[in-house]
Formats: structure tokens, sequence, C-alpha cells
């Protein structure tokens, strides 16, 4: 009786063994092991996916700084980019002063500006090399070669005038400031009749 | 006998100092080769009988240049002028006695001379006789505050001529 009586109460006991945290437990680890299951069935696709997107940041790298991590293929585009951009790129995070791929690193310390305040000395456009006079912007700029520097003076149309020293080399090949531009321009300008005698050429 | 033969030589230096960018203002305000040679030579005469006391170079040069923009004004203003056609000259045709740098761009310069006289001579000065505005404002006798803002209008009147010429040009 007192058996029935316990598999009586057992049977109900089990009927009602689901309210048990134990129960619980076992149903989560059930629905654990269907998500794993699900997760295996369709790990193929997000593999590839994610494969692609590091061949492309590999791309990237190895346009910057010209590595070969993901075989020929990737190589091969990367490539293309070092030939297009890489060196610039290298040039200008140098200029900025700023660390844009892993394999490059700048000393901020170390970096140098191209362009200088300097003092204004009334230069006249005779004794200048190259002369910009922009109307419609309300300025002009005349420039002087002086050995590795341009001395370049602008003058504006509200009474300010300022002059810069450039150091051309030290000017990114594709700069957006006109300072920089004008300056460039200007050592052109001086160097091409020089180079034209060839005054400069390695043979002498 | 001496000092005659000192006077010329100094009349002589100041006119080789002098006549090409005098002739270049008088060419900004009149826009013809011989109207401007002849203001230029009247401003000299004006200069030696004058006989003026003259303070500084940069005096000298100022007091020149004011001559010269007068003295268009006044034959600009004259009823004669007014009743005659000039033969003007373009600016390509006279490049070579122009100004003594290379322009990049021919245009602008156009422009300015088309300007109303109180725009035209400081745009003029300031920008291709690299003038300051301190300096404008003693030629033409007038505050910098005014050159200033006559520059600021002139340049803006410089850009309407240019958008309406290229937008006629196509």
């Amino acid at each position: 009786m007192s058996i029935q009586e316990i598999g009586r109460s057992g049977k109900s006991g089990k009927e009602q063994i689901h309210e048990y945290p134990g129960r619980k437990r076992k149903a989560h680890s059930e629905q654990f092991r269907e998500s794993l299951m699900q997760n295996l069935k369709y790990k193929g696709q997000p593999q590839e996916r994610d494969g692609g997107e590091k061949a492309g940041k590999e791309t990237q790298a190895i346009g910057i700084d010209g590595r070969d991590k993901n075989g020929t293929e990737a190589l091969r585009a990367g490539q293309d980019c070092v030939e297009m951009t890489g060196a610039y790129k290298i040039e200008d995070t140098a200029r900025a002063g700023r660390l844009s791929a892993p394999g490059i690193r700048v000393n901020t310390a170390a970096r140098r500006e191209a362009v200088r305040a300097a003092e204004v000395r009334h230069m006249s456009y005779e004794e200048s090399d190259n002369i910009e006079i922009a109307v419609t912007e309300g300025y002009t700029l005349k420039g002087k070669l002086e050995g590795s520097h341009v001395y370049v003076e602008a003058k504006y149309d509200d009474g300010r005038m300022e002059a810069y020293q450039v150091e051309t080399g030290w000017v990114p090949a594709k700069t957006q400031q006109r300072i920089e531009q004008f300056a460039v321009e200007t050592a052109k300008q001086i160097m091409k009749p020089l180079s034209d005698k060839g005054a400069c050429s390695p043979g002498d | 006998m001496e000092q005659e033969f000192a006077r010329e030589q100094r009349w002589n230096n100041l006119a080789a100092e002098y006549q090409a960018m005098l002739y270049r203002v008088a060419f900004a305000n009149m826009h013809n080769r011989a109207d401007a040679e002849d203001v230029v030579q009247e401003a000299f005469l004006r200069y030696m009988k004058d006989e003026k006391p003259i303070v500084s170079r940069e005096h000298e040069k100022a007091w020149l240049i004011r001559t010269t923009i007068h003295i268009c004004m006044d034959i600009l203003k004259s009823s004669w002028h007014r009743r005659t056609v000039p033969l003007t000259d373009s600016l390509a045709q006279s490049k070579e006695v122009y100004l003594p740098y290379q322009l990049k761009d021919d245009k602008a310069l156009e422009a300015v001379l088309k300007l109303p006289v109180h725009y035209r001579n400081p745009l003029y000065l300031f920008y291709y006789e690299d003038y300051s505005i301190q300096e404008i404002a003693g030629v033409l006798n007038e505050k910098e505050g005014t050159i200033k803002t006559r520059l600021r209008r002139g340049r803006e009147e410089v850009r309407k001529i240019l958008t309406e010429r290229s937008l006629g040009d196509l």
C-alpha cells in the first residue's frame, strides 16, 4: 500500500516532473542541442561570407603595405592597388601623422610640415618667379624659388598679407592646398628650362 | 648750363622709371594706345612745370599716378571725347607693350578694364600693379575702408561679367 501509494505518488510525481527545475534544465539543453544542430547545418554559408570579408580586408592590406596573406588572386588584386595608390597613401599617412594600416608605423614626432609661415618682404612682381592673380577669388600670389624651398607671398583684398616658406619636396603629389600647389608650380617652372638644357642630366 | 643738364638727366631718369607703369595705368582707363601715350606725356609735363618739392620716391610715384588718372578722367568727361568713337585697342593687340609679366588669364583683366572707373582703378592698381590698399588710398585720395569696399564690390562685378561671358559662349 505504501509502495503503491509511493508508486502512485511516483506516477503522479512523473506527471508533474516537468515542473521540477531539473526537467527544465533538460529541456533547455535539448533546445540548445537543436540550435547547435541548426547552426552546424547552416555553418557553411556564414563561413563563406566571413571568408569573403576576410579576403577583402587582406586585399586592402596588400593594397597599402604590399603583403600577401590570401593566395595568388588576392595578391593580384593587391598588386593593382599598390600600383595605383600604395605609395601615395603611405606618404599621405606619414604627413598626417596617423596610422592607417597595421603594417605602417609613423613617428608623429618626426613629421615635417611642408608649409611654414615667414616674414612678409613685400616682394615686387618683377622679383617674383611666378605670379597668380585671382581677381574673382580676391587674392594674388607671388612665388620665388630660393634653394630647396619656395617663398610665397599672398595678398588678399581685405588688406591681409601673408608669407610662407614651402618645402616643395614635402608637398604631397595630390595636395588640395593652393599655396602648396602654387609653390610646386613655381619650382617646376624654374626647373623646367634647366632640365630642357640638360644642366642636371645624369651623364654630366 | 650744368644745372640744366642735371635737370634734363633727372627727367630722363624719371621717364625711364615710371613711363611704362604710367602708360599701363593710362591704357587701363583710355583703352587706346594713342590716348594713353598723350596722357603720359601730359602727366610728365605737369610734373616738370609744377616743380613740387618731393618728399620721397613713394610720394613722387603716387603723385604721378594720381595726375595720370585725373588727366584720363578729364579727357573721358570732355564733350569732345563723348562725341567721338575711339578706335579701341584690344588687349591682345597691345600685349607687347602691356604688362611686364606673363598673365595666365587675360579674361579677368579684360573684365576689370570694363568696370566703371571707381572700381576699375582700385582693382587694376591692387591686382595688376601690386599696390597695397594703403597706397591706393593715398593715390586716389580715399579712405582705406572705401578702397576695401570697392575691391570687394568690383570683384563681384568681375565675376558677373565673366559668368555672363561664359554663358554667352555656351
